[in-house]
């Protein structure tokens, strides 16, 4: 299939340019640019509304854009569809999942969707369950499970065929604090092992400190900033600061298509 | 290809994990047994009557597949009618209200992968209900000597209406993400297909000058299966009658793609 040998050095896992979307005359996204490198994990933030699940949906073909192309590890997501779809692994806000299935059916039933040979389907899916720590309760119903594990299930959903880019949307969102520690293990056990580039929405600051390399910021629709943590970090002030000023000063230019440096 | 039978034997696999599946199949047999066994009563004493009267040419008039077997299938696909829609409303509905929907959309494959195995599981869903149908005119096979092809002829009609019935609860699954509005709508649009449509073009056309003969009138009838049914359950296919199926379900699928495809531009 297409997942093997396309990794050529300096391609970006993701590329966007000029995405947007409107819905009649509401601008859900705007104007969109940026570009993610091969392993590297993504923090997409904002408050509720700002867009994040928008441009995931459109990165990951379930919508359409307006405007604008996006290509995933190289493959462009219009003409190119079925080959983007493949090298992406995509957990939506709520997990998709068939409560009368097992976790063990539902994401072998995900492989063969996805792809996956009939000859590697069998390691792809134990190893899917594996590392989402699956293996006790993959004979149990889905709809038995507690939140946190079919959390899991998603993204043992996501992971399985071993996708180049990962997109996950708010992966921790409604789980208690262990399973929220748990799910973040998770995530950073996948950028460190298995290369994967993550591009990951939340609202949760402190998600973004443990797990994210760079953060990109998103107000109604637009980017208001991008930068690698550790220089946001650096000069000793907060995220919550540094996102607060960088939202008031987006407001306060209010320049259409402008950006925040 | 591959894809498709992906999504028909999952969707199979969790009809018969779930109660509406045997609340429909309990149904369908204990009507089939009843009505079965009514029909046989029947028949038995309308033979004893002409036996008292020694009406020998009328017993000789009698036999067992016009006034059994046909009436029988006949009165089960009205029955279809009904507990169809349990089957398929859920189909594409449950996707939505799941947002399985969402990986279903995402995943590498096209939306005829979705619709078409959608199609197969209901396809093979009804035909466990034909074959249950099927078993009651074997018995007469063992006690009497009913006509092979006719019985077949009738049984092959009901597996197809069936599956043309299917086509139509995948398009209006899909139309919503509601399993009882699912549910409501194909139960409408399958009794005007199945039995209304005649009616109401008659009706229209009673006080407007358009014959009853014309061919709009006629038309409208051919849309309707009733006509079909009743052909193919007196032993006559009819290559026009199978295109009919044919022609029926493929719209329906058409339209069920097209509504699928068209809510991610919404």
């Amino acid at each position: 299939m297409s997942q093997t040998n396309d990794s050529v050095a300096g391609i970006p896992a993701i590329a966007v340019e000029g995405l947007a979307k409107r819905y009649g005359d509401f601008d859900a996204v705007r104007d969109l640019d940026f570009e993610i490198q091969a392993g590297e994990v993504v923090g997409f933030l904002g408050p509720n509304g700002a867009g994040k699940t928008t441009t995931m949906r459109m990165l990951t073909g379930f919508i359409p854009a307006t405007d604008g192309s996006a290509r995933l590890a190289g493959h462009d997501i219009f003409s190119e569809a079925t080959l983007a779809r493949a090298a992406v692994g995509y957990l939506p806000e709520t997990p998709p999942l068939y409560p009368e299935m097992t976790p063990g059916s539902y994401v072998d039933f995900v492989a063969r969707l996805k792809g996956v040979a009939r000859r590697d389907r069998k390691t792809a899916v134990e190893r899917a369950l594996d590392r989402c720590g699956l293996i006790d309760v993959r004979n149990r119903e889905i709809r038995q499970l507690s939140k946190g594990y079919r959390q899991r299930v998603g993204l043992a959903q996501a992971i399985v065929h071993d996708p180049k880019v990962l997109v996950l949307d708010e992966p921790t969102v409604g789980l208690d604090p262990i399973q929220i520690r748990e799910i973040r293990a998770l995530i950073q056990d996948l950028s460190a092992t298995g290369g994967q580039t993550i591009l990951l929405s939340t609202h949760i600051l402190a998600e973004v400190d443990a797990i994210c390399q760079r953060v990109i910021l998103l107000d109604r629709g637009r980017k208001v900033l991008d930068q690698p943590l550790a220089e946001l970090t650096g000069g000793g002030t907060s995220l919550e600061e540094v996102f607060a000023r960088a939202m008031s000063r987006d407001e306060a230019e209010n320049v259409e298509g402008g950006e925040a440096a | 290809m591959s894809h498709t039978l992906t999504i028909a034997s999952r969707e199979l696999r969790s009809l018969f994990v779930s109660p509406v599946a045997y609340v429909v199949l309990t149904l369908w047999s204990v009507i089939a047994g009843t009505f079965f066994l009514a029909s046989l009563i029947g028949f038995q004493e309308r033979l004893m009557q002409l036996q008292q009267y020694q009406m020998l040419q009328q017993i000789e008039l009698m036999n067992l597949n016009d006034e059994l077997i046909e009436p029988f299938i006949g009165s089960m696909w009205v029955i279809l009618l009904f507990l169809l829609p349990a089957i398929t409303m859920g189909l594409v509905s449950s996707e939505k209200a799941n947002g399985t929907e969402e990986l279903l959309l995402t995943s590498p494959i096209s939306i005829w992968d979705i619709v078409l195995g959608k199609f197969l599981a209901g396809a093979g869903f009804v035909s466990v209900m034909t074959a249950i149908v099927a078993f009651f005119p074997m018995i007469l096979f063992v006690y009497g000597e009913p006509e092979l092809g006719k019985t077949l002829s009738g049984l092959v009609c009901l597996l197809l209406v069936s599956i043309t019935y299917v086509a139509v609860g995948v398009f209006a699954s899909s139309v919503t993400r509601s399993q009882l509005i699912a549910f409501v709508f194909t139960l409408v649009l399958l009794v005007m297909l199945g039995m209304m449509l005649p009616f109401i073009v008659d009706i229209t056309l009673a006080g407007s000058g358009v014959g009853r003969d014309s061919a709009i009138a006629e038309t409208v009838r051919w849309m309707s299966t009733g006509s079909h049914v009743d052909r193919m359950l007196k032993g006559l296919i009819d290559t026009g009658d199978l295109a009919y199926f044919a022609i029926s379900s493929a719209a329906f699928l058409l339209l069920s793609k097209t509504v699928i495809e068209s809510a991610r531009w919404r």
